[in-house]
């Protein structure tokens, strides 16, 4: 590696972890969110089928 | 069930369909638009100089040769700090907005619908902080510096905040709604103040770079909006998914005391 490149990546590698923190941080906190989130609506969306089953059932019966 | 009954059940259906749908293609896009928006960023927009080179109008020298043009590499953060920034105004104006339509209709909806705007507000207010932070860091050398866009913002943050500790600390669900709302509408007279202090009050660690001359050039404006579209797409995903989870919740409840009648 030259004087030139060297110099320049020196300059430029110490910004490198700040930018790669930014991205890191900011996809890893979105798609944690929307991922929890899915997954919360989806258990919900189960049990809502379950109670709208027993209901059904309740409705049969008496 | 009577025919116009059923057919009003089916639009209804479709239409929740509809939605569900919209939320996941809008969450395809969010995806695709940020991803492109970002890697446009590092590889297509043109680099920045430092502002160190702009105000001086001059290079440096490395290795003992003269470079006009160093590149401020830490400025490619403009390129999601903006977006999110940006994302939590739009989204704040909801929390805003949904408060006006409870205080006048008095429909408990939009005072969910209000809540999970704030939530969704707190999210990318809390993006905006850490990533404006790294870049405050790398760009200034500090941590934090009160100037007029950062101060602002600051006060955003803690009126978002305040607006879940007003929340908690009411018990009775009426008057909270009613206090929430509220505080929600006038907190929000701080978002545009916020957007618009560059403008008004001209500073040299925030300039408009926006539909100025010597601005964003064509290849910086479109990285640009590609990634702040896919922001604000993830907004209306997280919104929607959020709003659809309260509304299963609330009919599980409902159905549950259904079973236990």
């Amino acid at each position: 590696m030259d004087a030139v490149t060297k110099e320049i990546f020196a300059l430029v590698s110490p910004s490198l972890p700040y930018v790669i923190g930014v991205y890191a941080a900011l996809w890893a906190g979105l798609m944690i969110y929307v991922g929890v989130t899915l997954s919360r609506l989806g258990r919900l969306e189960r049990q809502l089928v379950l109670v709208e089953d027993a209901l059904a059932k309740q409705g049969r019966t008496s | 069930m009577r025919r116009e009954d059923a057919a009003s059940f089916s639009r209804r259906k479709l239409t929740d369909v509809d939605k569900r749908r919209l939320t996941y293609i809008a969450l395809a896009a969010a995806g695709v638009l940020t991803l492109t928006g970002f890697l446009l960023a590092f590889f297509v927009a043109t680099p920045a100089q430092t502002i160190a080179t702009l105000s001086t109008g001059g290079g440096r020298l490395f290795g003992g040769v003269f470079v006009s043009h160093p590149i401020d590499f830490g400025q490619k953060i403009f390129y999601f700090h903006v977006p999110v920034a940006i994302t939590s105004f739009a989204v704040f104006f909801f929390t805003a907005y949904f408060g006006a339509r409870f205080l006048i209709t008095r429909d408990p909806a939009y005072d969910v619908k209000a809540r999970i705007a704030a939530e969704v507000t707190l999210i990318f207010v809390l993006l905006t902080m850490l990533t404006g932070d790294l870049w405050t860091r790398w760009a200034w050398g500090v941590w934090w510096v009160w100037e007029p866009r950062l101060t602002t913002y600051f006060i955003l943050t803690l009126l978002v905040v305040a607006y879940f500790v007003l929340r908690a600390s009411v018990d009775d669900d009426e008057r909270r709604a009613v206090y929430a709302a509220v505080f929600g509408i006038i907190a929000f007279i701080d978002a545009p103040i916020s957007f618009a202090i560059t403008r008004l009050v001209p500073s040299e660690l925030h300039p408009v770079v926006i539909g100025v001359p010597g601005g964003l050039d064509g290849t910086q404006l479109a990285a640009f909006l590609i990634a702040m579209f896919g922001m604000l797409a993830f907004g209306f995903v997280i919104y929607q998914l959020r709003w659809r989870e309260e509304r299963v919740k609330e009919r599980i409840e409902a159905l549950k005391s259904a079973l236990e009648d």
